[in-house]
């Protein structure tokens, strides 16, 4: 993949409204930086090459250096992408809060692996209001204020890149596909720098099939509802066709019509439903609220899991055919628009 | 004026005083003109201040007449003698101003542009300067006036004043070491006085 | 420089231009001196404030040229002599009070002294504000050397006070700026009465109200005087003839044109071919002067600047004497034989005398030309004007424009006159989209930020100096908060009119003469007119780039940001350093890929360099003012400030 510079992601992405704000181009100098949910470049870098570009999801992806890196193995084109099994999954004993979006498994693996010191910090989304921000926590009771859905796209990338340069190491990362497969490419050293030195051990995905622009989403609720009484948000499963703001004790249901308005032109050219750059990926279970899907990907995924179910953090149960069957045709018809819409923009 | 006046090498004779905003050619050429002034030459000195302080070119034009008051601008050409107080703006002078016969003094160190410093444009090397000065002109001197005077005094700005002394060890301009003592005692205070001296004796001592 | 009120007269003085003014002022005996800082003329109040007390002068820099036209204008109906100096932009500021003060007349000589910038050295225009005294129908003078610049202002006061109107004086930067010999004459008492006698005959000149009404009447007085004028002027000392009794081609020129055009004549050695009339009274013409010598000779050539102002009021003269002299062959700006923008100098006249008179000559030879614009186009980097350094301009604009961009909505800055209207550069980041006039920054933004109703959703910022706060913003800024416009107004507050010279203004403790005066607080003039105002330090950008996002987080009305850092260059600042700075070179990114040289690249401060060799930043000792901002650029921090011990 030829790497370009500042000017030519500028051209490409962000002038081209493909950016969905994962913040991987941000945080690695001062050219580009993310305010109030937006990536503004501020000054011109006339650099050839830069890890902006080298980074960027949207700039060409090398899959099967990815592959290798992650898998050591070539890269699938198979729908949920290499993985070693699926389960059903929720918050174990261990943990208390109704602040969870479905199974509150993320919030989960996450809290173990700090208290337990498989990591030494995680970065994970919070919020200012309707705008989210990244945050990097140290202990299981700082994630668990993070946790629940946040709609609008975040640029939680940017915050990895700011740890890198910090030289903290032994992260662990929550993120959808866009911010993982920058992180990913991050993490591979792509321009071959001798200092270079990963700051991510372990990285859980997001099922994603579509983000919100930050600033429009902020000024079409603030229009309609008062964003410091919002205490949650859901998109419940078709055939409902709404967006639920919960406030306080009561729910207001927006036409989904309408939120769809807001999703960023980038979202529509990503392939990738399930976040397959990751040790484990999380979404929904459809059907069962109080569960998600749980895809394992690596060895260390594995272990993890295993551990935090013994320790009385995860619970596992089983995941039926034809609930990967619905799975793999939702993540394939992502991969089919996004093909269709990549073919429209070149055309 | 009296008949009593050194005849000049040429009349008028013509300086120029280049630098860039904020070096002080203002006063250099102030200090230079009162001294022919008190003589009893007419001095005519034309200048640039005002926006182009803040780090743009700046020339003063001092012509030294026996005869009469001329233009505060020169003519292109009819330089006699140039001070640069910035390496470049030599060259910059001398290429509408300059002649074969025409005679730099010129202070070596560099103030670079903002193009410079920004890495749009390259500065030349000490030895490129002097090479490129020496082709357009007909004897050229390079001191670092700037080096000794913040080694020295502590202070850039009698680097100006080191230059002054430059030109009178010269000989094209009939000034002396007692003729700037005069000119400066008038309005400077004793213990100034002697610091301004010294830097025009480092000057004289410099060319010699 | 010699000593302004130095008594020894018939001495050979050297002087600045605007010192010859100023002594020309005082040898009339001038009490009242009023005026406006502004570049090239800023000189001659100073040098007269310097000597208030020992000549009785009450000198004053006032709001804006309006004002201070004014204020001398006080003086003269007093029966004082007045002075109000300016430079081109302060006639147009002044022009509706100088159009009704034509029509009122003056008691006391009043001279409007302009100091005007050909070639734009230091000004956004060059605007010749000769054409005011043909629409207004006042005498002009333009002195042609330094003697003439003090003995035409003593002469202005007499011609003001015979003809009891204001008399223009019309000075430019080659003059003004530029130093020459001259000999002093007497200086007179300094015992003056003022007294404003009002209660006459309302047509009575000397006893009634000073009005320019009844309008017809008063502007058929104007007329009668610009007619006795003409009669003085047919024998003015001021227009003088050089060359023989019949020239092949009659020069005619004034002001610094008139040095140009003499060292033009000696230098072809065409002395005796070329006759040179020198003009110091030119409007209005006197026509026997002008008939005798257009009669010299077919081809006559008028060298001025900047319109051809001169030229056309000789051809109208010489259509009117036709009959009498015949049709004469014109060379000047009209046709191009002179160019008709930017400044003159001797080669220009050359160059047209050449063509004219068919001859050659070359200042520099083919082979020098060729060989130097080598070295210069090869050797020497051009040079741009930046800020200081230490200026906080620099640091407000590094600020503002990175708020505007992150923000992301197309946001702009309308620009206003001082330091800090280099911001159109890039060494103020490109920052400022408009610029025109004093306080045009806040009128036009203010415009702008009624264009909701058209669909402008783009934020509107203004910026202006504290000097430019008093002079024209206050009117823009009451028009904006009264009708609700959105903008945000940043006053760059460095203490002092620093453009020009560090002059005081409202803001400042002192006045021009040194004395105690009224100080005004910009936030609260802002706060009692109705605008949010906040106040923070250019220098802290963590709190400056915050409140900026607050003002702009703020939609409809005015928003009002007071960014207050000393300039650099004030008398309080210079040469007092706050921290010796220091690069770490082993810190040091540099060219790779997160800084890409943010510091010297993009930042610019002469103060630090690049090391071509090493290929790090280094701060330059013999610049660096020890502000101690660039640490806040760095993105690595490999720049620290030391205290200075």
């Amino acid at each position: 993949m030829k790497i370009g510079g500042s000017k030519e992601i500028f051209e490409q992405v962000l002038d081209t409204d493909l950016c969905s704000v994962c913040g991987a181009c941000v945080g690695i100098c001062p050219y580009f930086k993310v305010h109030s949910g937006k990536v503004a470049k501020v000054f011109d870098c006339d650099l050839e090459k830069g890890r902006c570009y080298a980074q960027c999801p949207k700039t060409g992806v090398d899959f099967e250096m990815l592959s290798q890196n992650y898998f050591n193995q070539p890269y699938t084109d198979k729908p949920l992408g290499t993985y070693q099994k699926i389960v059903a999954a929720k918050a174990g004993d261990m943990l208390q809060g109704d602040r969870f979006q479905n199974g509150g498994s993320v919030t989960a693996l996450i809290s173990f692996a700090l208290e337990s010191g498989a990591i030494e910090g995680a970065v994970l989304t919070d919020a200012e209001g309707l705008i989210p921000v990244p945050k990097i926590v140290e202990n299981a009771g700082d994630a668990l204020k993070c946790a629940a859905t946040k709609y609008a796209a975040a640029h939680t990338a940017a915050a990895v890149n700011e740890a890198a340069k910090d030289g903290r190491t032994n992260l662990g990362v929550v993120g959808t596909a866009c911010q993982l497969t920058g992180i990913a490419q991050m993490r591979a050293n792509p321009l071959e720098k001798s200092d270079f030195m990963d700051p991510v051990s372990l990285t859980i995905g997001l099922f994603c099939t579509w983000s919100l622009d930050a600033r429009k989403f902020k000024d079409y609720i603030s229009g309609k509802i008062d964003p410091a009484t919002i205490t949650g948000m859901d998109v419940p499963p078709p055939p409902a066709e709404v967006f639920v703001v919960k406030t306080g004790n009561s729910t207001t249901e927006l036409p989904l019509s309408e939120v769809r308005t807001l999703i960023p032109n980038g979202c529509s050219v990503c392939p990738d439903m399930t976040a397959e750059w990751a040790d484990i990926s999380v979404g929904a279970f459809e059907g069962k609220k109080e569960w998600n899907t749980l895809i394992i990907r690596t060895a260390r995924g594995e272990e993890l899991v295993n551990k935090a179910v013994a320790a009385g953090y995860l619970k596992l149960d089983e995941f039926s055919a034809a609930g990967l069957d619905h799975l793999t045709t939702g993540a394939g018809n992502k991969k089919k628009r996004a093909l269709k819409k990549q073919n429209q923009e070149v055309s | 004026m009296t008949t009593e006046l050194p005849k000049l090498k040429a009349d008028p004779y013509n300086l120029i005083i280049t630098g860039v905003g904020g070096q002080g050619n203002v006063t250099a050429s102030r200090i230079l003109g009162n001294m022919l002034s008190q003589m009893g030459y007419y001095i005519t000195i034309g200048e640039t201040f005002g926006a182009s302080q803040r780090g743009g070119s700046v020339m003063s034009h001092l012509r030294v007449s026996a005869e009469e008051t001329v233009s505060p601008i020169i003519a292109k050409g009819q330089g006699h003698m140039v001070i640069a107080m910035e390496p470049t703006e030599a060259i910059r002078v001398l290429a509408d101003y300059g002649n074969m016969e025409i005679k730099v003094i010129c202070n070596t160190r560099p103030i670079h542009p903002m193009g410079v410093i920004a890495g749009e444009q390259a500065y030349p090397s000490q030895a490129e300067i002097e090479e490129r000065v020496n082709d357009i002109s007909g004897q050229a001197w390079f001191i670092n006036a700037t080096d000794e005077a913040l080694a020295d005094m502590k202070n850039p700005v009698y680097g100006n004043i080191m230059l002054l002394g430059a030109v009178a060890a010269t000989g094209e301009l009939p000034i002396s070491r007692d003729d700037f003592e005069a000119s400066i005692s008038e309005t400077m205070t004793a213990d100034k006085v002697a610091l301004n001296l010294k830097a025009f004796d480092r000057g004289l001592e410099m060319l010699q | 420089m010699t000593a302004l009120t130095d008594p020894k007269s018939n001495q050979h003085h050297l002087v600045m231009g605007n010192e010859a003014f100023a002594r020309g002022a005082l040898e009339a005996g001038v009490a009242v001196v009023a005026g406006y800082p502004g570049t090239p003329s800023s000189e001659i109040v100073e040098s007269l404030a310097n000597v208030s007390k020992e000549r009785n002068l009450y000198v004053e820099w006032s709001t804006n040229e309006k004002v201070a036209m004014e204020v001398a204008a006080a003086g003269s109906f007093a029966k004082l002599r007045s002075l109000c100096v300016l430079k081109q932009n302060g006639v147009n500021v002044a022009s509706d009070f100088f159009l009704h003060l034509a029509g009122s007349g003056t008691r006391g000589g009043m001279l409007v002294l302009t100091c005007e910038d050909p070639g734009a050295l230091s000004s956004v225009n060059e605007g010749d504000s000769r054409h005011f005294s043909r629409m207004l129908e006042i005498p002009l003078l333009e002195p042609g050397d330094f003697q003439e610049a003090k003995d035409i202002t003593k002469w202005g006061f007499e011609l003001s006070e015979a003809l009891k109107c204001p008399v223009m004086i019309r000075s430019v930067t080659r003059l003004s700026h530029a130093s020459g010999n001259i000999t002093f004459g007497d200086l007179p008492e300094t015992d003056h009465k003022a007294e404003f006698k009002h209660d006459g005959f309302i047509l009575d000149p000397d006893t009634g109200p000073m009005i320019s009404a009844p309008v017809a009447y008063k502007h058929g007085l104007q007329q009668q005087k610009v007619q006795q004028a003409i009669k003085m002027f047919e024998t003015s000392p001021f227009n003088t003839y050089t060359g023989p009794g019949n020239p092949e081609l009659l020069l005619i020129t004034s002001s610094a044109c008139n040095l140009y055009s003499r060292e033009a004549i000696k230098l072809l050695g065409v002395q005796h071919r070329v006759g040179l009339l020198k003009l110091g009274t030119t409007w209005p013409l006197p026509p026997k002067l002008l008939e005798k010598h257009l009669r010299m000779a077919n081809k006559v050539l008028i060298v001025e600047e900047v319109i051809p102002f001169l030229e056309e009021s000789v051809k109208i003269l010489a259509m009117e004497l036709a009959e009498e002299i015949g049709i004469k062959k014109f060379f000047g700006k009209r046709d191009g034989t002179i160019p008709s923008t930017n400044e003159l100098n001797p080669d220009i006249v050359i160059g047209a005398l050449c063509g004219i008179l068919g001859m050659d000559y070359a200042g520099l030879t083919a082979e020098y030309s060729e060989k130097a614009n080598t070295h210069l186009f090869l050797g020497a980097p051009a040079r741009e004007g930046t800020f200081c350094a230490g200026c906080p301009h620099r640091a407000s604009f590094w600020n503002i424009s990175q708020a505007l961009k992150l923000d992301n909505n197309e946001g702009f800055v309308c620009g206003d006159i001082g330091c800090y209207s280099m911001a159109v550069l890039p060494a103020g980041y490109s920052t400022l989209k408009t610029l025109h006039a004093m306080g045009s920054g806040t009128g036009v933004a203010s415009g702008f930020g009624k264009l909701g109703q058209f669909g402008m959703d783009q934020p509107v910022f203004s910026v202006c100096g504290d000097s430019t706060f008093y002079h024209a913003v206050l009117p823009a800024l009451v028009n904006a908060v009264h009708h609700k416009s959105d903008i945000t107004l940043v006053v760059l507050d460095n203490s002092g009119t620093a453009m020009t010279g560090f002059q005081p203004h409202p803001g400042t403790e002192k006045d021009a003469r040194g004395e105690e005066a009224l100080q005004m607080n910009i936030e609260s003039i802002c706060k009692s007119i109705g605008a949010t105002v906040r106040v923070a330090d250019p220098f802290d950008f963590d709190e400056t780039q915050k409140t900026i996002f607050e003002l702009m987080g703020m939609k409809g009305g005015v928003k009002v940001l007071v960014l207050r850092q000393i300039c650099a260059l004030s008398p309080e600042k210079k040469g007092i350093r706050w921290f010796d700075v220091v690069v770490h070179e082993s810190q040091c990114l540099g060219e790779n890929c997160g800084c890409n040289r943010l510091c010297t690249r993009v930042f610019k401060c002469p103060g630090l360099v690049w090391d071509t060799e090493k290929k790090v930043s280094k701060i330059d000792d013999a610049i660096c003012v020890g502000c101690g901002v660039c640490s806040s650029v760095c993105p690595v921090g490999a720049i620290e400030n030391m205290e200075v011990k």
